[in-house]
């Protein structure tokens, strides 16, 4: 049995034409699943089915066998913006996870402080996140997620907001805590290349449905060189091509 | 909020003591009787005169309690109104008309109705005062909690935060400037609430003395209590404005 799987989901809101139709998705434990698509396919109402946020019409979803809804404890999520509490202090930030649980503890707020010097942000536990800049805080949103060291990651295009250096160096570190942690990972996202350099497997979705599945065939750990390999560039345009992108004149 | 250079406040110093003095000059060259307008030196020795010799201080102390009072009991039902309706679609489905309609009266209007439940005295400049601070502050409440943006609110709930813990580490603290501003408005109605309470329904309180002023005709006297009463809105003005820094210093303060 699969980690994650879900098992002809539809979805749609009352009175509404369905935004999701006969969704068929497996993901195995520890693999990092991409979800690629155009804005306004559906991508993001997924994410939040794995995560029990909504309920599917129909068809059925399961995480380690039980609803989303009950396994909430095992799951991370990561949103479009860093979704930052701007009172509170990075380091309170991360804990939040656990402060709503319990009272954080000497070895909650040194693990904390681990997640905070693996991104680099050992210095800024103490700043609030207004003093940090947009990559900075998606890194503290990072480090939220997998305070509570969660079976499954879900990442709703958390770094669609960032230049293209800082993607590519949270890309880097997002593979590097995931690694650690053995944590399974649903990412979605527009972008081509970041689900290929991302992902074990990439689905493809169109107008809320699921187009195509690609495994990707390169070696681990993933290196920026290979950004520029051909076997990368040639899964890019298989997709591209999928995506209908590839025929369009400029 | 940024403070003013000091050749601001200077330039600002310098046209009150312009308007000071053209005021006492035009009081004394154009002959006009101190029942009409009073020359400033004249407020000044009618203030000095009741400050030193303690006439003032009771009802000073009387219109800063009722203010107290006031603010904190209409401050505090309608934050607890604010919360109750923003949290239930129900009770603001069914109370918000009433409340709105019940805010449409001028609440001054009521006093006779308050002197005749509550009787002559505090009771009922209280009364007044709170239910004038009363509805800035639920409407302040009620807009600050439901502002916050719904991804935090998903990602509450993604967290398994309960109702109770959304609503004092989430919506309270997004709400928070908003609801300071409210009280900020809120308390300067109540020191309106409490002076015109106080023509009414008091023999105590800097309402009451201006109103005593007006029958003896004493009109330096009466001036001196409007810089008091002017002096007492400054200083609740300026309490409520540290009280709000305080409650924001971690929104705003750089580290």
């Amino acid at each position: 049995m699969s980690f994650l799987s879900l098992r002809q989901v539809d979805f749609g809101f009352a009175g509404w034409p369905p935004t999701l139709h006969g969704i068929d998705l497996e993901v195995p434990e520890g693999e990092i699943h991409c979800i690629v698509g155009r804005s306004g396919c559906g991508k993001t109402t997924l994410l939040k089915l794995a995560a029990g946020l909504v309920a599917p019409s129909q068809g059925h979803i399961s995480l380690r066998g039980r609803p989303p809804a009950e396994a909430i404890a095992d799951i991370g999520f990561v949103f479009q913006a860093p979704t930052l509490l701007e009172w509170k202090r990075v380091i309170d930030n991360v804990l939040l996870p656990v402060s709503l649980r319990r009272r954080p503890e000497a070895n909650d707020l040194a693990k904390a402080q681990g997640l905070l010097a693996q991104l680099g942000l050992a210095e800024d536990a103490r700043r609030y996140p207004r003093q940090l800049s947009g990559g900075q805080q998606s890194r503290v949103a990072l480090a939220r997620a997998l305070i509570l060291d969660p079976a499954l990651l879900l990442l709703d295009e958390p770094f669609a907001a960032l230049d293209a250096i800082t993607r590519e160096e949270l890309q880097r570190d997002l593979l590097q805590m995931c690694r650690n942690g053995r944590t399974t990972v649903l990412f979605v996202t527009h972008d081509i290349g970041e689900a290929v350099y991302l992902g074990d497997r990439v689905t493809l979705m169109q107008a809320g449905r699921v187009v195509q599945q690609m495994p990707v065939e390169l070696t681990r750990p993933r290196l920026s060189v290979q950004r520029t390999s051909p076997s990368f560039t040639g899964l890019c345009a298989r997709l591209r091509e999928a995506m209908n992108l590839q025929a369009q004149p400029a | 909020m940024t403070r003013a250079p000091w050749g601001l406040w200077a330039a600002s110093a310098l046209l009150l003591a312009a308007l000071l003095l053209a005021w006492e000059w035009a009081a004394r060259g154009l002959g006009l009787s101190a029942l009409v307008l009073p020359a400033p030196s004249r407020v000044l020795q009618a203030l000095w005169k009741g400050l030193a010799s303690g006439y003032f201080w009771p009802h000073l102390r009387a219109t800063a309690l009722v203010l107290l009072l006031g603010i904190a009991a209409g401050c505090s039902i309608g934050f607890a109104v604010g919360v109750a309706l923003a949290e239930s679609s129900l009770l603001r489905g069914l109370l918000l008309p009433y409340v709105v309609v019940s805010q449409v009266v001028p609440k001054l209007a009521l006093m006779p109705l308050f002197i005749l439940w509550f009787g002559f005295g505090m009771t009922s400049t209280v009364v007044i005062t709170a239910l004038i601070c009363f509805f800035p502050l639920m409407e302040a409440t009620i807009t600050g909690l439901r502002q916050v943006p719904p991804e935090r609110l998903e990602l509450f709930r993604m967290l398994g935060a309960t109702r109770a813990q959304a609503l004092w580490r989430l919506k309270l603290p997004t709400g928070l400037p908003g609801i300071l501003a409210g009280l900020r408005v809120a308390v300067m109605l109540a020191l309106v609430g409490a002076v015109v309470g106080e023509f009414m329904g008091s023999s105590r309180g800097l309402g009451a003395l201006v109103i005593a002023a007006q029958g003896s005709m004493d009109t330096p006297l009466m001036f001196a209590v409007l810089v008091l009463i002017a002096a007492l809105g400054m200083l609740a003005y300026q309490l409520t404005l540290r009280l709000e820094r305080w409650l924001l210093r971690s929104y705003t303060s750089p580290g």
